[in-house]
C-alpha cells in the first residue's frame, strides 16, 4: 500500500518537482498552497502524512497543525523547507510535526522520510540533530522536569551521529543497538523537543505564541 | 503635513475651530495658538481680523476675502507696534509682492516660474521701507521690521525645513537600498550571470547554485556578512564546502551544534576540513559528503564523512601529502589532534579536534 500524501507549498514550482521525484513512491491525493486552502482539504482527505512547507503566504506551518491535529489524530506532519532559522523549525515541531528535512534532501531520502514518519517514527535532518545538540548543551541551568530538559548520554550519541550523516542502520550497526532502539531514541529526543520548556526552546515557542 | 491644507477642527472648536485646526496641523497645544490670537486681537484688532481671514479662506475658500482681510489685519498689527505709515506701507508692499511671488513660484522649488511683478513690488516695498522707516520710532521700528519679515518668511523656512525632513528620509531609504543592492550584486546577481554562461553543465549549475544559497542564507539568517568568509567557524565551513562543492560537483551537507571566532586554531582545522572533504570529493566516488561541525566549552571538532570506496591506510604511499602533511601535520602543530577512520567499501570518516583556545 502506497502512502497517501498531501502536499502544501505555495510554490508551484517546488511541488511539481517534489511530485516528479516521489513518482511512483507513493501516492500524491491532493495539494495546497496557503493555510486557508489545506485546513479543509486534509480534514476532507484525511492523508496518512502532511508534507509541510514551513513559511505559506497566509500564515505558517504550525497554523495548519494547529487547526487540523483535534479533528484529524491520525494525520502526521513533516516539514519541508529551506528555512534554517531555528525558531521556525522549532515552532513546527513544537506544534507537532514528526520531522524536519531540507528541501535539498532526494527523492528517495524523502520517500524514505515519508514512511518513517508514516509509521510513528521521528525524522531528523543532519542540521536539526546538530541544532538540538547545540539547545540542549549538557551543563546548562534548568528549571523544569529534569526528564524532559536532558539528554540522556545515549541520545546524544545518536543525535551526534545523526549530525555526522549516519543512517539509522549504521547508527544501530555502530552503537550495536537494533534499528527499533535508535528509532525510539530519536522519538524520545522528539517528545523531549515538543516538551522541553527549556529556556532556548520556550523562548522561540513564546515568540510565535505556541504557549 | 502642509500648512496650507489645515482644515477648521470641528472636535475641539470653541468659535469656528480655527485655532485648533492650526494647533492640529502644527501638532502644538491649541491653548497656546488662541493665546498668539488673543494678543494679537489686542493689536489693533489684527488677531480678529486674521481668525476671519482664515476662516474665510478654509470654511468658503473665499480666497480674496481672506487675502484682504489678513492684509488690512497685518497693516493693523504694524500700526499697533508703533511703526510709521510709510513703513507700514513699505512692509504692506514688501508682503503682497512675495504673497505674490509665492502663490505663481509654488513652494519655492529652484526650477518654478518666478514671478517678477511680485519681486519687483517687494523691492518698491524695501526701498520705502528704508528711505521712510526710521523716523517714526528709531528703537522699535528695527525690530518691528525684523518681527514683520519673520512672519512673512517664516512659513518658508518651515515649510523648507519639512521637505528637507522628507528628502533625508527617502535618502535614507535609498542608501539601505544601495547598500543591499551592492551586496546582491557581488554575490546573487553574479552567481545568475554565471549560471546563464554555464547552462549547459548541470554539475557546475547545482554547485554554483548550493554555494549561492549557503552565502545567502548565511547572511539571512545568521547575520554573517555577505562573502566574509573569516567571522566564524561555520562561515569559514561553509565557504570552504562551497569551493569543494565548486570544484568538484558534489554536495556538502553542513550541520553545527554551536559556533566559535576564527583564531589561528580553528583556522587551520578549517583547512584541514577542506583537505578532507577535497579528498572525499576526489577518491570517495560519492556525489554527497556530511560535516558537522560541534563547538563545546573546551575543543572544536569537525567530523567530515563520505559513503564512498574508502581505503586502507598501510597501503596509502608516505609521499600522499594531503593525508599527511595537510591533515595529521597540520592539526599536530595546532595543538590539535585527527583520527581517520576508513576501510575498503566502507567509506571514511575523518575526525579533526583543536582545543579551545583560554580566550
Amino acid at each position: 500500500m502506497k502512502r497517501r500524501v498531501v502536499l502544501v507549498d505555495d510554490h508551484d514550482l517546488f511541488l511539481a518537482g517534489v511530485r516528479a521525484e516521489l513518482g511512483e513512491a507513493v501516492e500524491v491525493v491532493g495539494q495546497a498552497g496557503s493555510v486557508a486552502e489545506a485546513v479543509p482539504l486534509i480534514k476532507e482527505l484525511d492523508p496518512e502524512v502532511v508534507l509541510l512547507d514551513v513559511h505559506l503566504p497566509d500564515g505558517s506551518g504550525d497554523a495548519i497543525i494547529n487547526a487540523v491535529a483535534a479533528d484529524r489524530p491520525g494525520v502526521r506532519f513533516l516539514a519541508l523547507s529551506v528555512s534554517d532559522a531555528a525558531e521556525d523549525v522549532i515552532a513546527v515541531i513544537r506544534a507537532g510535526a514528526r520531522g524536519y528535512v531540507t528541501k535539498t534532501i532526494s527523492g528517495a531520502e524523502l520517500a524514505a522520510a515519508i514512511e518513517r514518519v508514516a509509521t510513528g517514527d521521528a525524522v531528523f535532518s543532519p542540521r536539526l540533530a546538530g541544532f538540538v545538540l547545540d539547545a540542549f548543551r549538557p551543563g546548562d541551568q534548568v528549571t523544569g522536569d529534569a526528564e524532559l530538559d536532558e539528554l540522556t548520554p545515549r541520545e546524544r550519541e545518536v543525535l551526534q551521529l545523526i549530525a555526522r550523516g549516519y543512517m539509522y542502520k549504521e547508527i544501530a550497526a555502530r552503537l550495536h543497538l537494533s534499528v527499533k532502539t535508535v528509532e525510539s531514541h530519536v522519538s524520545n529526543v522528539l517528545r523531549k523537543l515538543q516538551l522541553s520548556t527549556r529556556h532556548e526552546l520556550a523562548r522561540w515557542a513564546t515568540q510565535h505564541r505556541l504557549v | 503635513m502642509s500648512l496650507r491644507t489645515f482644515a477648521p477642527s470641528s472636535d475641539e472648536r470653541v468659535i469656528a475651530g480655527v485655532c485648533a485646526g492650526i494647533a492640529q496641523t502644527l501638532g502644538v497645544d491649541p491653548t497656546l495658538v488662541r493665546l498668539v490670537f488673543a494678543l494679537l486681537a489686542l493689536a489693533g484688532g489684527a488677531g480678529i481680523l486674521l481668525y476671519l481671514a482664515l476662516w474665510a479662506w478654509t470654511a468658503g475658500k473665499r480666497v480674496w476675502v481672506a487675502a484682504l482681510l489678513a492684509f488690512v489685519s497685518g497693516v493693523a498689527l504694524l500700526g499697533a507696534l508703533g511703526l510709521s505709515d510709510r513703513a507700514v506701507l513699505g512692509i504692506a508692499l514688501i508682503a503682497g509682492g512675495l504673497a505674490l511671488a509665492w502663490r505663481q513660484g509654488g513652494s519655492f522649488h529652484p526650477d518654478a516660474p518666478l514671478s517678477y511683478g511680485g519681486i519687483g513690488l517687494a523691492a518698491l516695498g524695501t526701498v520705502v521701507l528704508l528711505s521712510g522707516g526710521g523716523t517714526s520710532s528709531a528703537l522699535l521700528a528695527p525690530g518691528a521690521v525684523a518681527g514683520a519679515l519673520l512672519l512673512i518668511g517664516g512659513p518658508w523656512v518651515w515649510r523648507l525645513a519639512l521637505e528637507r525632513d522628507v528628502e533625508r528620509t527617502a535618502r535614507i531609504r535609498s542608501e539601505e537600498r544601495s547598500d543591499v543592492a551592492a551586496r546582491v550584486h557581488d554575490s546573487v546577481l553574479q552567481t545568475l550571470a554565471l549560471i546563464q554562461r554555464h547552462a549547459n553543465e548541470p554539475r557546475r549549475v547545482a554547485s554554483l547554485a548550493r554555494r549561492q544559497e549557503r552565502e545567502l542564507r548565511g547572511w539571512l539568517y545568521a547575520d554573517q556578512p555577505l562573502g566574509d568568509d573569516s567571522a566564524s567557524l561555520l562561515a569559514a565551513l561553509a565557504a570552504a564546502a562551497g569551493d569543494v562543492e565548486e570544484l568538484h560537483g558534489v554536495r556538502v551537507e553542513l550541520a553545527s551544534a554551536g559556533d566559535c571566532r576564527v583564531d589561528p586554531p580553528v583556522s587551520a582545522l578549517v583547512l584541514a576540513a577542506r583537505e578532507a572533504m577535497t579528498n572525499a570529493a576526489k577518491f570517495a566516488g560519492v556525489d554527497e559528503i556530511d560535516v558537522y561541525a560541534e563547538v563545546t566549552e573546551d575543543v572544536v571538532s569537525v567530523f567530515v564523512r563520505d559513503r564512498g570506496a574508502g581505503f586502507d591506510r598501510t597501503r596509502v604511499k608516505k609521499t600522499r601529502r594531503g593525508l599527511v602533511e595537510s591533515i595529521e601535520g597540520r592539526m599536530e602543530r595546532v595543538g590539535g589532534s585527527s583520527s581517520i577512520v576508513s576501510s575498503p567499501g566502507n567509506g571514511t570518516e575523518v575526525e579533526l579536534r583543536v582545543p579551545r583556545s583560554a580566550t
